[in-house]
């Protein structure tokens, strides 16, 4: 094959329509538009089936067709031969074309026209340039490739959790250009994942919650595939997301809306890349752009790079932790100061904590707070080992992939953010310690 | 020749006045399909076309070194379909012909194509498109310009939606 699938992956950005033309049996051509020619891999490219029409009833008897796109900058034409291999109608393919598609059938007045029936898979057979006039190449905004090690140079640090992860989402702000980031993880019994860290919102965001499969983020994590959208479209915008994830678990549903979560409200260019380690789904990096467009392939495959690298990063942390350092000299607790008890409410239910009226969290982080403070008022100790809390049964960690740690960070940003009372700070390789500045009162409300 | 001579003009046209006004409007983007051989599909961009006056014929013209294997196949097995559409409304139709033919050009074809080119340009500046992007992947050596004519047996709507793939007038 004379050029290869990935050399031309920006004419398939459907910034200007495709065309395909297959042939029935008995000869008779057929010619139709296509919403989106998707890049699968060097060898393959994925067409949306929509509807029930002549290129489909063509390519099943005769599986041969040709396509014409054209390159959004320079104006180069390629003619390509394809051979249909299959439809796929579900699965990581079929619904990140289906998050385009609402994009583009959004930005195309289309909304409610297309709908994805199925991604239909094609051979790449020879991808031809047409003869003719082409524009100048712009210059790129900056080299991707030396972005992307610029922004990988944070997991060489050796820092923790937290601080990796807000060095990472500057990293990216500063060398791929990208202002509106956030990084979620995976809940306990895995359908939701909430809000860690964030950057370019005027609200933190931290704990806010989404469900699997809603949005933008919630299908890449459910899918385990990079989503992206490069246009606004309301079908994977928040409201609706936030929305969907509220519908689904009635019981929960005030308090899931209780922290919003950050991002843009006119968002043009979402894409999320889910965080895995070893075959285990840990969250998703998600940025976003006001600007349609925005992210490319090639930024797709930079921001999966980079989540495979935090992936391995957090679940070597992880282990370090489980490993701890010989325990600390104490530091000395200064006596609580007198004034009003702090009340912190837990609803054994779904494990949320109350600080005073305020919702402060649930969850596994909720039932962390819990035993720390309980564990606090019966014995006074404020030292605590990530290991005792993998093994304490009151927080019910779901697995060995635990998560312990982000959800550590995210319970010490929301007492950051919400308690002047209570705070979580580091205090060692695997251990924490609980620092109190007034009396406090625990109030259990059990099943 | 002999081809055009066997088929009479139909009674009653597969393209209406109404369809055959639309299809010569300004800034209506024109591509076309033919099978080559082992029925291999072959496609190729229209830069404009005539409707004769009483609508029995469509000539199409192409820029024929940039689609040769379209034009072989179109030569070889005289079937052609072209999709005509509104980028503005994605108002579509496609035609169908099984006769066509190579036809010298008429004197004003050149003008035609640059008049539909110009068109072209206007219709997806008012989209957004930037006229140089345009203009370039337009552009055609007025000297490689070929005329296709052939004769519509069948015309579809094209229009995304519910009635995609319904002949014209049902």
């Amino acid at each position: 094959m004379s050029i290869s699938v990935d050399a031309i992956r920006d004419c398939l950005e459907g910034a200007l329509p495709a065309t395909i033309a297959t042939c029935a049996r008995d000869g008779t051509p057929n010619v139709s538009y296509v919403s989106q020619v998707n890049y699968v891999d060097s060898a393959h490219v994925a067409l949306t089936f929509q509807f029930f029409n002549k290129t489909r009833e063509n390519v099943l008897v005769n599986p041969r067709a040709a396509v014409l796109v054209i390159h959004p900058q320079t104006a180069a034409r390629y003619r390509l031969q394809l051979e249909y291999l299959r439809t796929e109608t579900e699965g990581p393919l079929f619904e990140s074309m289906k998050a385009k598609l609402a994009g583009i059938a959004s930005h195309t007045g289309m909304t409610g026209v297309f709908r994805l029936r199925g991604a239909d898979v094609y051979r790449v057979l020879d991808i031809a340039q047409i003869p003719g006039q082409q524009l100048p190449s712009p210059t790129p905004r900056r080299n991707l490739l030396a972005s992307l090690r610029a922004c990988t140079q944070v997991f060489t640090r050796g820092v923790d959790l937290e601080t990796l992860l807000e060095d990472l989402l500057a990293a990216l702000a500063e060398h791929l250009g990208v202002s509106h980031a956030m990084v979620l993880m995976l809940d306990g019994p895995g359908r939701r994942l909430f809000t860690v860290a964030s950057r370019g919102y005027p609200q933190s965001g931290v704990g806010s919650e989404i469900a699997l499969g809603c949005g933008v983020i919630g299908v890449a994590a459910e899918q385990r595939t990079p989503i992206r959208v490069s246009h606004m479209t309301a079908e994977y915008s928040y409201g609706r997301a936030i929305r969907e994830s509220t519908e689904r678990s009635a019981l929960g549903a005030r308090l899931e809306t209780a922290i919003p979560l950050p991002g843009l409200a006119d968002s043009r260019s979402q894409l999320a890349a889910p965080i895995v380690a070893g075959g285990t789904l840990l969250g998703v990096l998600y940025v976003e752009s006001p600007q349609d467009l925005r992210f490319s392939y090639d930024d797709e495959d930079a921001l999966v790079a980079v989540a495979a690298q935090l992936g391995s990063a957090i679940r070597a942390l992880q282990e370090v932790d489980s490993a701890p350092e010989p325990a600390a000299v104490p530091a000395p607790q200064p006596a609580p100061a007198g004034g009003t008890p702090v009340v912190v409410r837990h609803y054994a239910l779904d494990d949320s904590v109350f600080i005073g009226d305020d919702y402060l969290i649930k969850g596994v982080a909720g039932a962390i707070l819990r035993k720390l403070l309980a564990d606090y008022l019966r014995d006074g100790r404020t030292e605590f080992t990530n290991r005792e809390l993998r093994l304490d049964r009151r927080i019910r960690l779901p697995d060995l992939a635990d998560n312990l740690e982000a959800r550590l960070v995210l319970l010490q940003r929301r007492l950051a953010e919400r308690s002047r009372a209570l705070r979580l700070e580091k205090s060692g390789r695997g251990r924490i310690r609980l620092c109190v500045e007034r009396p406090v009162q625990l109030v259990e409300t059990p099943r | 020749m002999m081809a055009r001579m066997n088929v009479a003009p139909a009674a009653s046209p597969v393209l209406d006045a109404e369809h055959a006004a639309f299809i010569l409007l300004p800034g209506i983007s024109m591509t076309a399909a033919s099978p080559g051989s082992g029925n291999l599909p072959r496609i190729g961009r229209a830069l404009g076309c005539r409707v004769s006056a009483q609508r029995g014929r469509i000539t199409v013209l192409f820029a024929g070194g940039q689609c040769p294997e379209l034009i072989e196949a179109l030569r070889a097995s005289r079937a052609i379909a072209v999709v005509f559409s509104q980028p503005s409304t994605h108002r579509t139709i496609q035609v169908k012909g099984a006769d066509a033919a190579l036809e010298p050009l008429a004197p004003g074809d050149p003008a035609l194509a640059q008049r539909w080119i110009d068109g072209f340009v206007a219709e997806l500046a008012a989209l957004g498109y930037a006229e140089p992007l345009v203009r370039a992947f337009l552009w055609c050596d007025p000297a490689e310009l070929v005329a296709v004519g052939f004769t519509p047996c069948a015309a579809f709507q094209q229009t995304p939606g519910p009635r995609a793939g319904l002949p014209l007038g049902s």
